[in-house]
């Protein structure tokens, strides 16, 4: 019988050179910090020997166009290529050095689609579509020069409206660990992104964060309390800059009703900075 | 402000800008050329010209591709 052995979410620009140019010393100061916890956990992670790493992310309007933009999509096939920019600008430029194709867990990409296609998730599947920082910048912040585990790679559109809802992605991740329950593999879930930022996508308003929004869900995490993150609206998490919790609620959904503890929470002026990890039974 | 369905000219034209550097040159060297039959309004024609990124992001131009267009991006 399967068994989820690790599970972590974390925030997804990891790079001390970013930061650096938005929010000067301290930004590299505080990203530098979490991501010296997230090296931790990515220790934890390895020590488990996991079979496959599930990476619960989002699209920032890389992977897909305009041609179709996935609710929830599962890439399968035998791996996954980074992708590429020319004349990378801001949080496209962390990918580059990073390596480029990375194998997938093709046998349980495909369970989950296909049990989930039979369980009534209409999901959305991926031969192609290449993993931005999201994916990359905690795989390999979490792995350094170890060997990372066979991928699989799930994005949850976070941004384009209309999205799905906290409560949709939720059920989606308990799909997940009732399929990974089934099988015969340990596996490791992470989600990435936020906290609070880029409130309401809103160019202005870049450089404000809500901090008292990211401790009340901290607080209901630390808890183990799932019942109200159920009925967090998209509304709110626009206005809030929550957008990428609802790769979080897809990990919740997998893990619940485990408790999570915080490695790392720092303000920062153009995003609170976090790394989490559940305690698994 | 609700988050709500966006507006597909600006935003294709906004992720041929990121994706497609043949296209970004025409516009970084012509940009009323390059925009010339496309299905904007006048605002929005005039927000690419100008190259207003705040503007073109009222307008409901996503974002991370505001922040992201090489030459073009807003910090």
């Amino acid at each position: 019988m399967g068994k989820i052995v690790f599970a972590g979410a974390m925030s997804h620009v990891l790079d001390p050179e970013y930061y650096d140019r938005a929010c000067g010393a301290v930004g590299r100061q505080t990203v530098e910090a979490v991501m010296a916890e997230i090296a931790r956990m990515g220790e934890r992670l390895s020590a488990k020997k996991p079979d496959a790493l599930i990476v619960v992310a989002d699209d920032h309007l890389n992977a897909f166009s305009f041609n179709a933009v996935p609710a929830l999509c599962v890439r399968i096939g035998r791996d996954v290529q980074r992708m590429t920019q020319d004349h990378a600008e801001a949080f496209d430029k962390v990918l580059e050095h990073m390596p480029e194709r990375y194998p997938l867990h093709e046998d349980l990409a495909n369970a989950i689609l296909e049990q989930g296609l039979e369980a009534g998730f209409d999901l959305a599947l991926s031969w192609e579509a290449p993993v931005d920082h999201a994916f990359l910048s905690p795989v390999n912040t979490m792995h350094g020069a170890r060997p990372i585990p066979p991928l699989v790679p799930i994005w949850v559109n976070c941004f384009v409206a209309p999205q799905p809802t906290a409560r949709r992605c939720f059920a989606f991740g308990q799909h997940i660990a009732r399929v990974v329950a089934r099988s015969p593999w340990n596996v490791g879930i992470i989600a990435t992104g936020g906290l609070s930022h880029f409130p309401e996508l809103s160019l202005p308003r870049v450089g404000e964060t809500d901090t008292v929004f990211d401790r009340k869900l901290i607080h209901w995490m630390e808890r183990g309390e799932h019942e109200p993150l159920l009925d967090l609206t998209t509304a709110e998490l626009h206005k809030a800059g929550e957008h990428e919790f609802l790769n979080w609620m897809v990990l919740i959904g997998a893990v619940t009703p485990a408790r999570a503890d915080v490695r790392y929470f720092g303000e920062l002026r153009r995003i609170n900075m976090a790394a989490v990890e559940w305690s698994l039974p | 402000m609700e988050p709500s369905v966006s507006r597909y000219a600006v935003n294709s034209l906004l992720y041929r800008l990121k994706k497609e550097p043949d296209f970004r040159a025409r516009f970084t060297a012509d940009p009323a050329a390059a925009l010339a039959g496309l299905d904007l309004t006048e605002p929005e024609r005039s927000a690419f010209i100008a190259r207003d990124m705040r503007k073109i992001n009222e307008l409901g131009g996503y974002l991370h591709l505001v922040m992201s267009i090489p030459g073009l991006a807003a910090h």
